[in-house]
Formats: structure tokens, sequence, C-alpha cells
């Protein structure tokens, strides 16, 4: 799966959730998922992470992103959009 | 629509029966254990895996989504029992409990979990035992790993209160099943008059507590635990 496609489907499960929440914002690559930027709680990053993998198993991906790699990374991959796709990209 | 229910350690004894149970009550019946069933039905699929399994569960799990596009209940019955004194129990024994009682029950619960909450509904039962509250002696690895489930069951249905899924467990005292067959006749006749009903349960004794915990009017109904014959 190419890169984009893999950030286009995290952008929609995100714009989903926002839409569920009531929560109005732009959203492009820098978007963050967690910290005291973020627009979406830990509650919401969870639901997002699974909506994305499930997604992604939609179209034949089968991974999982809370792995414990995710977890160790000095960097979190769930900082922000971007991040999250690099991370997505390399277990594929 | 038929309801679709998950059943771990289907092949025998309490799992079998509310395998077939809930199949006569025209639910979708999907079991697992480590090996093959004969239950034929036309509702029913045996898979074979190990519960322990974390990429097997993951990917039946997934599978049995894309097939039948919702899962609505999840029983984690699958469990192993170890009937010695602690000072005699090697590790690897101890490890062999955990990894099916409760990495066996963490496995589909997460992986069941997931696809419950884009659902906003499900019901999830893990089994506990009357072992654990009585503490009895001789069960040392069996009754902590089922402590370990009964904890972990009661954050489980706090972290997934709010997505419309109930989390429950169900205690059962003794059944005539192959858990206990080599458990001397006495130990258990002892264990029987600890109870407030001093008799062996019946496997119809379990489908009423679990019709109660699947049913559609127990949405308020979550981090419980029942326990059969009186025990607490």
């Amino acid at each position: 799966m190419e890169k984009s496609r893999v950030k286009d489907i995290i952008i929609d499960s995100f714009n989903e959730l926002l839409e569920t929440e009531g929560i109005s914002v732009e959203v492009n690559g820098n978007t963050a998922l967690m910290g005291s930027d973020s627009v979406i709680d830990s509650l919401g990053l969870v639901t997002l992470l699974v909506d994305i993998e499930a997604r992604l198993s939609d179209e034949d991906v089968e991974i999982s992103i809370l792995s414990e790699k995710a977890m160790s990374q000095k960097n979190s991959p769930f900082l922000n959009i971007e991040s999250l796709t690099e991370f997505i990209s390399e277990q594929i | 629509m038929s309801r679709i229910l998950l059943i771990t350690g289907s092949r025998k004894g309490i799992g079998r029966y509310l395998a077939e149970y809930y199949l006569k009550k025209d639910y979708v019946v999907i079991g697992f254990s480590r090996s093959e069933s004969d239950l034929t039905h036309a509702n029913y699929k045996h898979i074979l895996l190990d519960v322990a399994d974390e990429i097997a569960v993951s990917k039946s799990v997934r599978a049995i989504f894309k097939e039948y596009k919702r899962i609505d209940y999840l029983i984690n019955n699958a469990g192993i029992a170890s009937m010695n004194h602690f000072l005699l129990t090697p590790l690897s024994i101890v490890s062999k409990v955990f990894e099916t009682n409760f990495k066996g029950t963490f496995n589909f619960s997460r992986e069941v979990g997931k696809i419950m909450s884009r659902q906003k509904f499900g019901r999830i039962i893990n089994f506990t035992t009357v072992a654990r509250p009585l503490n009895l002696e001789g069960e040392a690895v069996y009754a902590a790993s089922k402590s370990a489930v009964e904890t972990f069951t009661r954050v489980m249905a706090k972290e997934l209160g709010h997505l419309g899924i109930t989390c429950n467990l169900i205690g059962p005292s003794p059944i005539k099943t192959d858990l206990i067959k080599n458990i001397p006749k006495n130990k258990i006749d002892d264990l029987i008059q600890m109870q407030a009903i001093p008799e062996f349960s019946e496997f119809k004794d379990v489908s009423n507590v679990t019709d109660f915990f699947l049913s559609d009017e127990s949405k308020m109904i979550t981090g419980q635990t029942i326990y059969l014959s009186g025990v607490n």
C-alpha cells in the first residue's frame, strides 16, 4: 500500500472521529494526535487507532498498530498524522 | 438477523454445552479449541487454535468479522486447571495455566473488543471459579490465574463501558466435567459443603447466568461476578 493511501486512511478515520465528537478543525500531516495540542483525548486516540487498524484490515492489510515496537520508540509514532503514517508504512 | 456468538473451549464440558444451547436459540456460534470438534450444525463453525496464540486469535477474529460483519457476544470459557500443593508445582505449569486462562482471555477480549467498540455494542463473559473466593488449598495457581481474570474483567468493564460493551464474570461451583475428574472425591465433597447450596451445579445453572449477562436488557450490568451455589 502506498504511503499516500495510508495517510488518506488516517485522515478519513480522524475526520470521522472529529465529526462524532462535534469538533471542527482543519486536518493535515502536522495535526497532533496526542499531547496538549491534540483536539482528542487518550480515549479518542484509542478509538482512532482501533478504527485505522480495521480500515487497513478492510483493505487486506493486517497489522497491529499497538505493538510493543510502537510503545517502545523514543519518539512516539502517535504524535501526529505524519509520524503515524510513517510508522504504519514501515509495518506494511 | 442471528446473533453472532464466539465461545472459546467449545469442544467439551461447559463450552460444548453452551455452544449447543445457543445454537438451539438460533444464534450463529463460532467455537474454538486446540483440537477438532465433532459438533456439526448449520450455524456452527469450529476453529482450531490455541487461545494464547496472539497472532492466530487476531487473524481469526478479523476473518470472522469480515465474514459475518459483526460479533455480538464473546464467552471466554477456555481454561485449564492444575490441582496440586504449590510447593510441588513446577513453574512450567504456572506458565501453562496463565497462558490459557489469562492470556487467552486477554487475547480474545482485546481483538473482539476492537470490533465491538466499532459496533458500539457487545457482551463479554469471562469465567472465574469459586476456588478464588474460597482460597482453596491445592488450587493456588488455578485460583490466582482466575483472580487475574477477575481484575482484568473489572478494569475492562470500565474501559469499555462508554462503548456499549459489558464485561462480566461467572464463577461456577463444581459441575461434573473433565476439569474436576482428577480431584479426589473427598476434596470435592468438602468443597460442596462450603457452599450455601451444598450441591453440584448443572450446565443449565451456567446458561441461566450467561442468558442474563447476554440479554439486551442487561445493558447496565457490567463488571459484576456471579458465583454459583451462594459462594462469595
